[in-house]
């Protein structure tokens, strides 16, 4: 008998699949799919717009910024984890028309270059607070599909891999005024280091000067030890300066996060901590 | 046909001089091209549409970006098969790997010979022809086995060893099953089943319910054989939920594992062909073919009036339960009934028997193929053996003796 109830069994539990597939099968209008060009999800309504943006109710996604409110202070430039903003700000002159800024504020830097590689962004938010203009946000667009992006030319060593379209450049300067100004720069460092070396030179020359006299003088009066150990402490300047490694990191970050280790990390090892600090409550509202 | 278009040809005063012979190889090179046209198109047709039921099904949307409603979206996937570099493994048996999928298309397209569209359009009218489509769709099986071997490769083998299983399996049943209706008419022509299943009678003979004389009303049991026939014939074509051979969880892509390009699209157009082609036959056996459901065209105009309100009343009916039910079924109705009550022309037409009708019939047997994939899951290798040997072929014994025996009793046949 159980052979046939097997058959009933199976043709019932058959019929009711196919009602299943059928019931849907007339409701095509009830479908799940989205035609993701044509249509997008919406975006949650969560606000961490700043200032112009502020109804801008913004997941993280991709930063902008306003040039014409930047002072140049740099200070995304140092808050930022991964190293994905690149500010080449020089000091003013009045041919470069600077402008006040929207706060009030007279900018005295040439944003030369304002440059934000997303393909390294990690979307942790850490640039916008330190902002005293309000001028670097997050937008809504976490596509990077659109045509008009601000795109425009890097530096050779940024192109060593296909990251062009993700490499926004958002300063306004023109190129050949950005090369001027770097190469002036450069001069001026070279000038300012030429400068440096003859101060040394000069210094090393009365030391040593003083150091003969003081042979003199010890002949003279062998007792006095003192100016060996002026002698020694005189090379002050071969020291690298630690340019690369971030000293300025949040601190503040640092110690809400981890209050009782600050002390020991930040003297330690300062880069690491800042990169692997998570972001704060009060950072990713914005 | 093939005769017909051979004097068409010489009735051309230019032509005249071509002879008997040329002119009929002439017009069976044409019927022959207009045949593989036929089933190339309607691969690529019935793609479309088995790729839009199955989203439907699956509360998906389906191909939407190639032309409207994704319509060409077929038509750039076989270009892009086509385009397909031409692979051969360098282990595989060269003749056999090459041969394969030509055998199977073969086969599957040859069947269409026989095939009677309408009263007259037919390529050859045998009086053999179910008998030969029987056979030569057996061919089928051959070349999947040749494939399966010549890809040198486990998966490829085990989908062939099954397919052969299988299919050996159901032909036994489905034969059986086709004797049924043989044993109703007493031919194996395919126009002569159809133009038995003309006009108006009761249900089961005896039940007073007007139905189309079609084979599927004639006795209890050659209900029954229609749908033991259309479960043989799903898996005898290796169609889902028979579909171990081909098995894409289980063996990769089963005997085609190792094809790409246009041998892969062979293997393909001769498994629509195949649907087709059980489409249909279960038209023609069981639904009367190219017969209009309507005798006459009043039968027309009551008959559709009847369907518009069926189908209405079953939408009112669940659209209170079914959200966005979608309407368009009963407004096609109710726009026949409408043109029909209006136009006696188009209800003359309606009940008049033609290619539209088979198409309806075959159509509706398509949906049903599909309908079944998209909601079946697949059977065991087991359960497969178990369902032919134990389950179809018993039911399709007693179909034949019960047959033999309502013809008896209903005064059919005297001894």
């Amino acid at each position: 008998m159980s052979y046939f109830s097997n058959i009933t069994n199976a043709i019932t539990t058959l019929v009711d699949g196919m009602k299943v597939t059928m019931g849907y099968f007339v409701r095509p209008r009830e479908h799940v799919t989205l035609q993701y060009p044509d249509e997008v999800w919406p975006i949650p309504s969560r606000n961490i717009g700043v200032g112009e943006l502020d109804s801008y109710n913004t997941i993280r996604s991709k930063l902008t910024v306003n040039i014409d409110d930047c002072i140049g202070c740099k200070a995304c430039e140092r808050a930022c984890p991964v190293n994905c903003i690149h500010i080449d700000a020089y000091k003013g002159t009045p041919e470069d028309n600077l402008q006040i800024t929207s706060n009030g504020t007279q900018v005295k830097l040439l944003t030369a270059s304002f440059i934000i590689d997303m393909s390294e962004c990690m979307f942790c938010d850490l640039c916008t607070p330190p902002c005293p203009e309000n001028c670097i946000t997050m937008t809504p667009d976490y596509q990077f599909i659109s045509n008009d992006n601000l795109k425009t030319e890097v530096t050779p060593e940024e192109r060593w891999r296909d990251k062009n379209l993700l490499i926004y450049q958002f300063s306004k300067v023109s190129e050949d005024e950005r090369q001027r100004r770097k190469a002036e720069a450069v001069e001026a460092a070279k000038a300012k280091a030429a400068l440096m070396a003859a101060k040394k030179a000069a210094a090393a020359k009365a030391a040593e000067e003083k150091a003969a006299l003081a042979a003199q003088v010890a002949e003279s009066a062998p007792v006095s030890a003192e100016p060996v150990a002026e002698v020694i402490a005189t090379p002050v300047e071969t020291v690298k300066p630690e340019a690369e490694t971030r000293v300025d990191i949040p601190i503040e970050t640092i110690t809400v996060s981890k209050p009782e280790e600050s002390t020991v990390s930040v003297s330690d090892s300062p880069v690491t901590e800042a990169s692997e600090t998570p972001p704060t409550k009060e950072n990713e509202n914005g | 046909m093939i005769q017909s278009l051979a004097n068409w040809i010489l009735s051309f005063e230019v032509l005249s001089g071509l002879g008997s012979s040329v002119a009929w190889g002439l017009s069976l090179f044409v019927v022959s091209a207009l045949i593989f046209v036929f089933v190339a198109a309607n691969a690529i047709i019935l793609v479309y549409f088995e790729r839009k039921v199955s989203a439907f099904m699956q509360v998906r949307l389906g191909p939407m970006r190639v032309g409207k409603f994704g319509t060409l979206q077929t038509v750039a996937d076989a270009l892009k098969l086509l385009q397909k570099e031409d692979i051969i493994p360098r282990s595989a048996d060269k003749v056999l790997f090459i041969i394969g999928p030509w055998i199977i298309l073969i086969a599957s397209v040859v069947t269409f010979a026989a095939i009677p569209f309408s009263d007259s359009l037919l390529a050859a009218n045998m009086n053999i022809g179910l008998f030969y489509i029987v056979s030569i769709s057996s061919i089928v099986v051959l070349g999947i086995v040749m494939a399966g071997w010549a890809s040198n490769n486990k998966w490829s083998l085990y989908g062939a060893m099954r397919s052969a299983a299988q299919v050996i399996s159901y032909e036994i049943p489905v034969g059986i099953t086709l004797i049924a209706v043989v044993a109703v008419v007493g031919s194996l022509n395919l126009q002569t089943i159809i133009q038995a299943q003309g006009g108006t009678g009761n249900l089961f003979h005896w039940i007073p319910i007007p139905l189309p004389n079609w084979f599927i009303f004639h006795s209890p049991f050659l209900f029954l054989a229609a749908f033991v026939y259309l479960i043989g014939a799903t898996a005898e074509i290796n169609r889902t939920p028979f579909d171990i051979p081909e098995s894409e969880s289980e063996l990769v892509a089963g005997f085609m594992t190792e094809f790409s390009g246009l041998r892969w699209a062979l293997f393909f157009l001769s498994e629509y062909a195949n649907a087709t082609l059980v489409a249909f036959l279960v038209s023609i056996l069981f639904l009367g073919g190219w017969q209009s459901p309507f005798s006459n065209y009043a039968g027309a105009q009551i008959g559709f009036t009847i369907i518009t309100l069926v189908a209405a009343m079953w939408t009112v009916f669940v659209k209170a339960k079914v959200n966005r039910l979608s309407i368009y079924p009963v407004g096609l109705a109710l726009i026949i009934t409408i043109a029909a009550w209006l136009f006696p022309g188009f209800a003359i037409w309606l009940a008049s028997p033609g290619i539209f009708w088979m198409f309806m019939k075959a159509g509706s047997i398509i949906f049903l193929l599909m309908w079944f994939r998209w909601t079946f899951p697949r059977l065991r290798v087991d359960q497969l053996m178990y369902v032919s040997w134990k389950v179809i072929l018993p039911l399709s014994l007693i179909n034949l003796m019960g047959v033999a025996v309502w013809m008896w009793l209903t005064g059919e046949i005297q001894f």
